[in-house]
């Protein structure tokens, strides 16, 4: 026979029951559909990571304070790490040789009679460098193969310099809504605006930006933003010294493992950090370097894999049961359609081959239905999961292919059984 | 007259439980090609079984069956299901259509097990094999909306369509009542007349007494041969 012929009886055969067909694929639809939406979160999750630690060079170790919940809160093991522990590194750690701080705090931000509440950021000179760095954020209609220059980051005047950081200057710089909201249409420039009870003179504002991630855009407000050089966002918007965030850039990146040392030697000293009684140092600081990170998605990933293959598993499993049961009873169903196939000349090649691309279509029918609600349930599973669910594109043949798979294993013993009959007997079959 | 059917000391054997049944206890014939045949005997007389074997839906236990020429009896599972789809053309006593196929894809059927046969030329044989039977005019009819005789001129069109060297009947007016039973026969009459080799089972003497001669079957064996 043909495979057009045999794949219009297959056809008959589902549309002559097509309901029963129907309910056939459910495990298979819903098996599809999860491995579809998993796999849109994995990839949103990894995007996200990406995006979070993109900046993140393979020159550099980020360094931070090591924080433990206490009372529902975050509070430092040990020491904080200082704004003078980051600049007194590059002088005290031969490997390194620039750092980067950052703080971030809240506070409200007043002029006139606008009054906004917002995050404000503490940072070095070199704030919009790493921002570029980032690619978290960008202008708003970049073009994607351009990379910005700081410049192209500023609407107006300029950003702080490092003598202005160093001296605790009473300047600051605006997000352009954060611009916008104190000053309605006005020129902010060498106007004050008053943080926390402090003045400040704004020397310039950001230009309109938007998040580089289309899939992250509801989640940030990149416009809303308040730049203060650091030692002055300190002095100012703190009870307490608080911690800084400390990028440290490495002279020579064959030697990561070296400045790795040498940093952890240096804050040890610095914070007096002792062997406690099973003999290792209670540290107060958390070193991350991009190794880090990429072993710490790796095991993510594994572990992700292995969720994702036991539930394929088991959900083809289920369906191809679902679709075993359903082709046994057609196969009985029809045993008298088989003998009359038999008796004009059907070889058991061609019986085997109806049932079988039956099973497949019916499989095959369920894997695109799942793979439907995979993709319209994804929106779903991203508000479940903060906004990050993404789409994998090659999730959909994977699935698909998983359906077919699972038709072809779970059709193949009734599709043989139907073969096997013997044509008298089915000829006889009441 | 060439011989298209020739069989030699068939037996057929059934193991029931711990008893052996001896259906066929040795039969012997020829049938000449362009013979008009009836078998006849009462139920358990063999002769379903010596159908099945003559029909290639089944092997003998021992003897030898040729078909055309060819010795069939020995044949695999595969070669006997060309065999029937080339050589030999069924009608059953119940019809055996497809219920969801019309008329005309229900006499489709065996050129499509054919293999490699252009659709056009399956369509037209079949249209042409149900002009034969009469049914032209009904062919995009499912079963269901057909009358019986008509269901039996479908089966019979299908048995035609492939242009068989033998056409089995088993019972073809059983289901019928008489008068639509000898429109049957008639039929069957006209293409026994047109040269088809024509083998039909019956236990009715009436429609035996319309074949050329008839084979009686009792416990196994061919008791007459007139």
């Amino acid at each position: 026979m043909t495979f057009f012929n045999t794949l219009r009886t297959a056809f008959n055969g589902i549309f002559s029951n097509l309901l029963r067909a129907g309910l056939t694929t459910l495990g298979i639809v819903i098996g599809v559909a999860s491995v579809i939406t998993m796999l849109a979160l994995g990839n949103g999750a990894r995007a996200a990571v990406d995006a979070n630690f993109r900046y993140l060079g393979s020159d550099v170790v980020q360094i931070g304070v090591k924080e433990k919940i206490d009372q529902g809160e975050f509070v430092p093991v040990g020491q904080i790490l200082s704004y003078e522990d980051g600049l007194e590194m590059p002088r005290q750690v031969a490997l390194v040789d620039q750092v980067i701080m950052s703080i971030a705090g809240e506070g409200k931000v007043r002029h006139g009679r606008n009054v906004v509440d917002m995050p404000l950021l503490g940072a070095t000179a070199d704030a919009l460098l790493t921002l570029i760095a980032r690619q978290e954020v960008q202008p708003v209609e970049w073009e994607l193969s351009k990379r910005p220059l700081p410049a192209d980051f500023l609407a107006q005047g300029r950003f702080f310099t490092p003598a202005e950081v160093i001296a605790g200057a009473d300047v600051c710089v605006l997000g352009h809504k954060t611009a916008r909201d104190l000053f309605g249409g006005d020129n902010p420039l060498d106007e004050l605006v008053w943080v926390n009870r402090r003045r400040c003179i704004v020397i310039g504002v950001l230009t309109e930006l938007e998040v580089t991630n289309p899939a992250l855009r509801n989640r940030t407000r990149p416009n809303e933003s308040f730049y203060l050089p650091i030692s002055t966002a300190i002095a100012n918007l703190f009870d307490r010294p608080p911690s800084v965030v400390v990028t440290a850039r490495v002279s020579d990146e064959a030697r990561m493992g070296e400045a790795r040392q040498q940093i952890i030697a240096y804050l040890r000293q610095r914070h007096g950090v002792e062997k406690d009684a099973t003999g290792v140092y209670a540290d107060d600081f958390e070193l991350t370097t991009r190794q880090d990170i990429l072993g710490a998605q790796q095991e993510a990933a594994r572990t992700f894999a292995f969720l994702l293959a036991a539930m394929a598993t088991v959900s083809l499993v289920v369906g191809g049961i679902g679709i075993m049961n359903v082709m046994l009873v057609s196969v009985t169903e029809r045993t008298r359609e088989i003998g009359v196939r038999l008796a004009v000349g059907a070889t058991q090649r061609d019986i085997v081959g109806q049932f079988l691309l039956e099973s497949v279509l019916i499989s095959a029918g369920g894997g695109l239905l799942g793979a439907a609600v995979g993709v319209l349930s994804i929106p779903l599973a991203a508000g479940l999961n903060r906004g990050v669910a993404l789409l994998s594109p090659q999730s959909i043949p994977l699935a698909l292919g998983v359906a077919l798979l699972t038709g072809l294993l779970f059709g193949l013993y009734p599709a043989l059984r139907a073969s096997r009959l013997d044509p008298i007997e089915a000829l006889r079959y009441e | 007259m060439t011989t298209l059917i020739n069989i030699h000391q068939l037996t057929k054997t059934y193991q029931m439980g711990d008893s052996t049944v001896h259906a066929l206890r040795g039969v012997s014939f020829t049938v000449a090609s362009g013979e008009f045949v009836a078998l006849m005997g009462p139920s358990g007389s063999g002769k379903s079984t010596l159908m099945h074997l003559l029909g290639c839906l089944d092997t003998p236990t021992n003897g030898r069956y040729e078909l055309a020429g060819q010795d069939v009896g020995r044949l695999s599972r595969r070669a006997r299901a060309r065999v029937r789809n080339e050589q030999i053309g069924f009608v059953f006593q119940t019809f055996n259509l497809l219920p969801r196929l019309s008329a005309l894809a229900n006499v489709m059927l065996p050129l499509q097990y054919r293999g490699r046969l252009a659709g056009s030329v399956v369509g037209k044989t079949a249209v042409s094999a149900l002009e034969q039977v009469g049914l032209a005019d009904r062919m995009h009819h499912k079963p269901t909306e057909l009358s019986g005789g008509q269901r039996q001129r479908v089966a019979i069109a299908r048995a035609l369509v492939t242009d068989p060297a033998l056409i089995l009947a088993d019972e073809p007016t059983g289901n019928l009542d008489s008068q639509t039973g000898q429109e049957i026969m008639a039929l069957l009459q006209q293409l026994h007349q047109n040269g088809r080799t024509i083998l039909l089972v019956t236990h009715d003497a009436d429609v035996a007494a319309q074949t050329q001669r008839v084979l009686r079957m009792h416990d196994g064996a061919v008791i007459s041969n007139q």
